[in-house]
This record gives C-alpha cells, structure tokens and sequence, in this order.
C-alpha cells in the first residue's frame, strides 16, 4: 500500500518541475537577444512505481506519483544548420567579393571624375594642337604634359591595384589569424569540456551553444562540414559524440582536417608571392597541406583568393588557377596597355628618315629602355623630358636633297602627329605576353571595356549576394522559428506554469486538509 | 511556422537598412542629377556614356583645329588682300609711267615707287603668324628671299623652276601642294604604300606662295629677252626698263611687260576665290559640328543625367515609405502577450 505521505511528494515534485519550467521561462526571456543561444525547454516525464511484485497481494490501484523535471534540452535542427552553414560560406563569399571588387571599381572608375579615359582623349586633343603648330615648342611641351598626364595616371592605376591587393592580402590575414585559427581552437577546446561534460551525463547546454555560434562563424569563412560520428565509446553503455570538421578534397585524395575533436589544425599565409597567395594549413595530424587553395571554394577565404589570384582569361584552369577577374588580372590587363602604348607611339616617332637607332617617347623607369615597361613604371622618356621637341612631328625632318646649300629649312608638316592621332583613335589589337590577341579596339575602348568589366562584376556579385542573402535570411529565419525565442510563447507558458504551480499548491492544501481530517476529526 | 522575436526584429532591420539604401541613392541622384556616381550603378549607360565623351572630344579637337585653320585662312585672306593692293597701285604707277607726257626724271620717280612696292610684296610674302609663314608651304624658314637679285621659294629660284621637263613638272607641282593641314574629321588615312599623309582626308589651309607669284620664265613676250614670270622679278624687270634713259626706254616693252605682270597678277584674285571657298567649307563644318555637340550633348544627359521631376517623386514617395517603415516598427517590435499581463 502507497505510503500516507507519498502524495505530498507528488505536490512537491509537481511545483519543482513547474518551477523549473519558470526558470527557464526566465533564462529564455533573458537570452531572447544572445547571440547563438538556443531555446531550452525542461523535460519532464511522468513517474510511477514499478517493480512491487503484486501478484498475489491484494490488489491496490496503481497511481502514478507524479511529474519530474529530469534535465533541460535544446531545441535544435541539425540538417536546418548544416543548410545555414552552406549559405553562409556563399554569402560571405560573395560579400567579400563585392567589397573588393568596389576596390577595384574605384580605381578605374570615371563615371563621376575623370581618369585615364578623359586623360587620353585630352593627351589626342593636345596632339591636335600641335598639328596646328608643329615647330612650336610651348605647345610641344603641353602635348608632352599631356603624356606626362597619361603615363603617371597609368602609374597610379598600378599604385592602387598594388595597394587594394595589400589591403586585400591584409584581410585575408586578419581572417586566417584572427578568425580562422582562432576559431578552430575555441571549438577544439570546447570539445574537450563538453565531452567531460557529457561523460558524466550533463548537458551542457551553454557549451553547445558556444561550439556551434562558432562553428556558425567558420562556416562563414570556408566551405567546412561538420560531422558528430562515429561516436566515441567510453564504455560499453556510454558513447558521447566525437565532433570533427574538415574541408572535402575536391580531387578525391585525403580531406583536409580542420577539428577532430579536441585537435585542431593551424593556417598560415604564405604571401611571398603578392601576385599568387597560398593558404598553407598543418592539419589535425600534424601534415602540412598545400592543397588548401584548390579546395577552399566557398567563404571569405574563397573570396579573397578569388580577389588577389583571380587570373580572369590569363588563367590557366587546368593547373587550379582563379579564373574570376581579380587585381592579378587587371593589373595584367594595365601592363599590356602600357606596352602596346609605348609601342605604338615609339613606333611612329622611330620610323622617320634618317633615324638608325629607335627614339622612345615612352620608356621604362630608366629613361631609356623599352624592354621591360609595365603600367607602374612606365614614363616619358628622359629624352623627350629634356627636350619637348623630341617628338618627332614629321616623317621626313631634313629636306633631301637641300635645295641650295645654304638654305636650311625645318620641314613643319605634322604628318607623324596625325599619326600617332589616328593612332590613338583607331582599333589595335592588344596582345598579352604569348601574342595572344586580347582585345581590338582603340586604347580609350581597351580602357572602358577594363571600366565595364570590373563595373559588370560588381554589379553581378552585389546581384548574388543579394539572392545569397535572401536565401540566408529564409534559412535563419527556419532556424530561428526552431531554435529561438518567442517572447509571446514564453509569456503564454510563464502563465500556464504559473497555473500548474498554483494548482499543485492547491493539491498541497486539499492534501494537507485530509490528513487533518484524519488525525483530528476522524472517529472523534 | 513560429515567429521569434528575433526573426522580426532582424527582418524589420535588413528591411529598414535597405529601404534607406534606396533612399540614399534616390538622394544622391536629386542632389547630384546624376544617373549614377558608379559605373557598377547602370553599366550599360555608363559604357555609352564613356562613348559619347570620346565624340564629344573628339568634336572638341576638330572645333579647334577648325578655329585655328579658320584664324590662319583669314591671315591669308588679309594679307592676300595688302598683295592685290600693291599690285594695284603697281598698275596704276605703271601706267602712269606709260604715259608718253613722262619726261625720263618722272619714269625713274615711278621706277623706285614700283622698287618700294617691290620691297612691300615681299614682306607681305614673308607674313608669318604664329611663328609660321602664311605662304612659306610647310617650312618655318622665311619662303621669299632675294639672292642675286632674283626672287627664291623655299630656296629654289623661281626662274629656274621651269615647267619644261617631266622631273620639274613634278617638283614645281610638289612646291604648289605643299601646305599646312590639320584633321578635321574626314578620316585621315595614310597612302598604303608611301606611308604619306592623303592630302584630300586632311584640311589644306595654307597656300604655298608660288601659287600666285608665279614660276618660270618667259622668252616669247619680249623676243630675245627671257623674263621671269613671277611677280616681283617682273616688277623690277619694269621698273628696270622705266629706269632707261630716253634713247633706250622703249614703250612697246613695257607694254608687253605690263600685259604679262596683268596676266600673271589674275592668280593673286583667283588664290583669294579659293580662299574665300575653304573659308565657306569650314563654316559649314562648323555649324555641322556644333550641331553634333548639341546633339551629343543632349544624349550625354539623357544617358548620365536624371528625370530630376520623376527623381524628386521617386524619393518622396521613398521617403514616405520609410518613414511609414520608422512608424510600423514603433509597433511590431513592442507588441506581446507580456504587454497584457497583470
């Protein structure tokens, strides 16, 4: 027979668990803006006696004894957040391409301010001038400001792209060291203390939500996958989960480990190439892995190779270059057009009767040599510097023969101006270093189609990563309506709970007003 | 589906942030009446924009190589105009001095006004402007010069530039071409094999002098006599013969001298025709290109500029809706059941 007192264990069991269910109540209210918190709800399991062997005692009814509040748990979907952290690779993926890609835009950007576009058409407008008056020094000397113009606005474009890769270069370190690396050692550490933690049959909760905010922010940072299995056996009934993060080998070889379990891996940075970066990661098992920038295809990593290495058309796929249209690309782009610049007009000024060795107008850092221009260093030649006049205006500079022999004549015809002129506006073709044909157009097209392909480029990752955002912010809000807090639900149960905790009381009392009845006024 | 508390705040933040965005460029299109301040805003319109800079340049260099052609040509005309003068009053003096009432002081008197004539055609030959030489050709060396008392172009003696041989048709004619030019727009092209500039893709605006002053030399107009075609040797050829004395003076020669200076003296009129033409040609290519600077001008801001009334709406209504968005937010975020508990 159950024990007189028996159902005031069932009254206090019943206001403990509703307590309990208040006080987390509480907690969830409190962490309604945490971030990574995850709702908790408090299990509660209805008790009975068992095991009384009852067969032939005289039969009793059976009553449970009531509710218990056994442990809290997270409400949470594990295939919800692996679909988060795919995403959020992509966006930020995308986030860091649009950014840096404005970089880009800003350095060759002539919508609002004119740059090396409005430079070369005043550069024609000022060959035009000295046309007109081909002898005359001064406005030879303006047409030379005005290459002056070009070459050190082509200089800058190469300043700035060296300095959007440093900054760029910068980033991905700030990434590597202070979110990479960091991360993959918090997570490794919390490994450790939830697994004692588990070992001895907690939950704890709050760990969980710390491992998986930060695995929530590595996903932002590669294209990781989390697995939880298989689990470690501690003893033969006890098995806790074994967390482990890695990157897939793409090329089917041996995945790259980042986090097994309380072991992490390390990434470094090797710039020693500004042009070609390569991510370099020592792996949970102590091997250093160079494969890293092949398979990091997603997050802020992904985004910044993309960024520094992107070789556009030059790249060479097969051997795993980028092939999106990054700084290595247009600063490529920029030196092409500073040769074939050079050359062009180097050409011309060359080729006149009489000449035997070649007169540069356009020439490398020395002044002199032709041979290794490129968009940085290329200048007005240290000749054509001293003398304004050094370009040459005509083809033929020396009547010959001379008529008498005392009449001495500058010929003034400006047909290598109208040259070069029709130099500058007709199509050429540009060709990189192999001869292949780029692009044919006049210089001032070649420049705008660089405008339009850094400007298309933005405007189509700012379109991804909108729709990237917008997908992320559906699976967010899946996740959120699992595992956040609703304030209108907390309410409802703060009252419910209260409800129950007032009726056990309630039940406390009737319970207590029988026991009086017993001893005080039964068979009195 | 639940609805958490945090998703609505973060829906009503990423809808606040982007109604502002829209905003903010509705702004900067009012403030700036610009289509877009990036190329990455409206490529397409940036790319024909970027385009119809380049025209409108392109017309800018044309315009002013216009204006200085048009500068140099009225140089010309002027100076053309001072030669026709001294050539008139050369007219005048020579027949006065053929007149029969002349006693020989008189012809001489007449004989050094037409040497100071001389001397005046040949400064207003040598006219320069701009440090380069109205009639000199292509050459920035002074084109007339007198050695040995005959009149030189560009070095080369005018007597001796007799039309008389294939290989001096050929010089004289090159002399004749030679002028200044500047492009236009009509498509310099360069001659394929030559590598020279084609003259009728270019503007010719200078004249080179020994169009009108005349090459060669004459035999038939006095018999056994050759005399020099051109203008200035020519005067001084009369005034050489207004110089004799009685016993040699003849009239008949100064008669056929001066029939031959009238003649010769026709292409200084025919010069300034020309002249008068390319002047007309370069208005009408003025006012074409100003026609399609306004007319580039006015695409430039259909392409780069705003409706600045259709922006102005935009961004009210814009600004309407966000700050209905400001309003609603009041609301969605305070309301829950905690706001209704006792």
């Amino acid at each position: 027979m159950a024990s007189t007192f028996l159902a005031y264990n069932v009254a206090s069991r019943a206001m403990e668990a509703s307590q309990a269910s208040i006080n987390i109540v509480g907690n969830n209210i409190s962490n309604v803006n945490t971030e990574g918190y995850t709702r908790q709800r408090v299990d509660i399991v209805s008790v009975t006696t068992s095991g009384t062997v009852q067969k032939y005692a005289t039969p009793v009814i059976s009553t449970g004894i009531g509710a218990k509040a056994v442990r809290t748990t997270q409400l949470r979907d594990p295939f919800i957040d692996a679909r988060y952290r795919t995403q959020n690779a992509e966006t930020n993926r995308y986030a860091t391409m649009v950014k840096g890609l404005r970089n880009l835009e800003d350095v060759f950007d002539e919508a609002s301010t004119e740059a090396l576009q409005g430079e070369l058409s005043s550069f024609i407008n000022d060959l035009q001038s000295l046309s007109q008056t081909p002898t005359s020094s001064d406005i030879a000397q303006v047409a030379r400001s005005a290459a002056e113009k070009v070459t050190q606005t082509i200089n800058m474009y190469a300043i700035q792209l060296e300095e959007v890769r440093t900054e760029q270069t910068e980033n991905l370190e700030v990434v590597v060291n202070s979110e990479f690396n960091t991360y993959v050692k918090n997570i490794a550490s919390l490994n450790k203390q939830i697994q004692n933690e588990e070992i001895y049959g907690n939950t704890p909760n709050e760990l969980y939500d710390q491992r998986n905010l930060l695995i929530d922010k590595l996903s932002g940072v590669a294209n990781i996958e989390v697995s939880m299995a298989p689990a470690d056996v501690i003893t033969e009934n006890l098995s806790i989960p074994h967390y482990s993060i890695k990157i897939k080998n793409q090329s089917g070889g041996e995945d790259i480990m980042l986090v097994d379990n309380g072991r992490y891996s390390e990434m470094s940075l090797d710039a020693s190439d500004p042009l070609d970066v390569q991510l370099k990661i020592v792996d949970t098992t102590g091997v250093e892995r160079s494969d890293v920038n092949s398979n990091v295809l997603d997050g802020s990593l992904r985004g910044y190779i993309n960024l520094i290495n992107g070789k556009g058309s030059f790249a060479d796929t097969t051997v795993g270059e980028s092939d999106s249209r990054g700084i290595y690309y247009y600063a490529r782009k920029m030196d092409i057009f500073a040769n074939q610049f050079a050359k062009e007009l180097n050409a011309i000024n060359s080729n006149i009767t009489g000449a035997t060795t070649e007169l540069p107008l356009f020439t490398d850092a020395s002044g002199t040599s032709t041979t290794n221009i490129t968009a940085k260093n290329l200048q007005v030649s240290t000749a054509w510097l001293k003398n304004p006049s050094y370009i040459n205006t005509t083809k033929n500079p020396v009547i010959d023969p001379p008529p008498t022999a005392d009449y001495t004549a500058t010929p003034a015809s400006s047909d290598n101006i109208l040259r070069m002129i029709e130099k500058m506006s007709d199509k050429i073709d540009f060709k990189d270093s192999l001869g292949n044909t780029i692009l044919t157009g006049t210089f001032n097209e070649y420049m705008t189609s660089a405008v339009s392909e850094v400007a298309t480029d933005v405007e189509l990752h700012s379109n991804f990563f909108k729709t990237a955002t917008n997908v992320f912010q559906t699976i967010s809000d899946a996740r959120d309506s699992v595992a956040g807090v609703s304030l209108n639900e907390e309410g409802v149960n703060l009252s419910a709970y209260q409800k129950v905790y007032n009726a056990a009381m309630r039940y406390f009392n009737v319970l207590d007003e029988n026991l009086d009845n017993i001893i005080n006024r039964m068979g009195v | 589906m639940r609805i958490t508390y945090r998703m609505m705040t973060s829906k009503y933040s990423t809808n606040l942030n982007s109604i502002s965005s829209d905003l903010d460029k509705l702004n900067t299109q009012v403030a700036t009446g610009r289509k877009y301040a990036r190329t990455s805003e409206d490529v397409s319109s940036a790319v024909k924009g970027y385009q119809i800079r380049r025209n409108l340049s392109k017309l800018e260099g044309y315009q002013d190589n216009i204006r200085h052609a048009d500068d140099f040509l009225t140089n010309s005309e002027s100076a053309l105009g001072q030669i026709e003068s001294s050539l008139a009053e050369a007219t005048d003096k020579i027949l006065q001095g053929m007149n029969g009432t002349q006693s020989e002081g008189d012809r001489k008197i007449i004989a050094s006004e037409l040497r100071t004539i001389q001397s005046q055609l040949l400064e207003t030959l040598n006219t320069s402007t701009t440090g380069m030489y109205l009639f000199g050709g292509s050459n920035n060396e002074k084109p007339f010069a007198v050695v040995g008392g005959k009149l030189q172009f560009n070095g080369r003696n005018l007597d001796d530039l007799n039309e008389d041989t294939a290989v001096a048709n050929e010089l004289v004619a090159s002399l004749k071409q030679d002028s200044l030019y500047v492009d236009i727009g009509l498509g310099v092209s360069f001659d394929q094999t030559t590598g020279e500039v084609d003259r009728n893709t270019v503007f010719n605006y200078s004249t080179a002098g020994i169009n009108f002053v005349g090459n060669g030399t004459n035999s038939t107009v006095i018999s056994g006599e050759t005399v020099s075609n051109n203008l200035y040797d020519l005067l001084g050829r009369i005034a050489t013969e207004f110089e004799k004395t009685d016993g040699d003076y003849s009239f008949d020669k100064v008669d056929k001298l001066h029939g031959l200076f009238s003649e010769n003296s026709l292409k200084t009129y025919q010069t300034t025709t020309e002249i008068g033409a390319k002047t007309q040609y370069l208005e009408f290519m003025t006012s074409r290109y100003e026609t399609q600077n306004f007319n580039l001008q006015e695409r430039q801001t259909t392409v780069e500029g705003v409706d600045a009334a259709y922006t102005y709406i935009a961004f009210q209504s814009q600004k309407v809706a966000y700050q209905a968005a400001l309003q609603m937010g009041q609301s969605v975020v305070q309301q829950s059941v905690f706001d209704y508990m006792s």
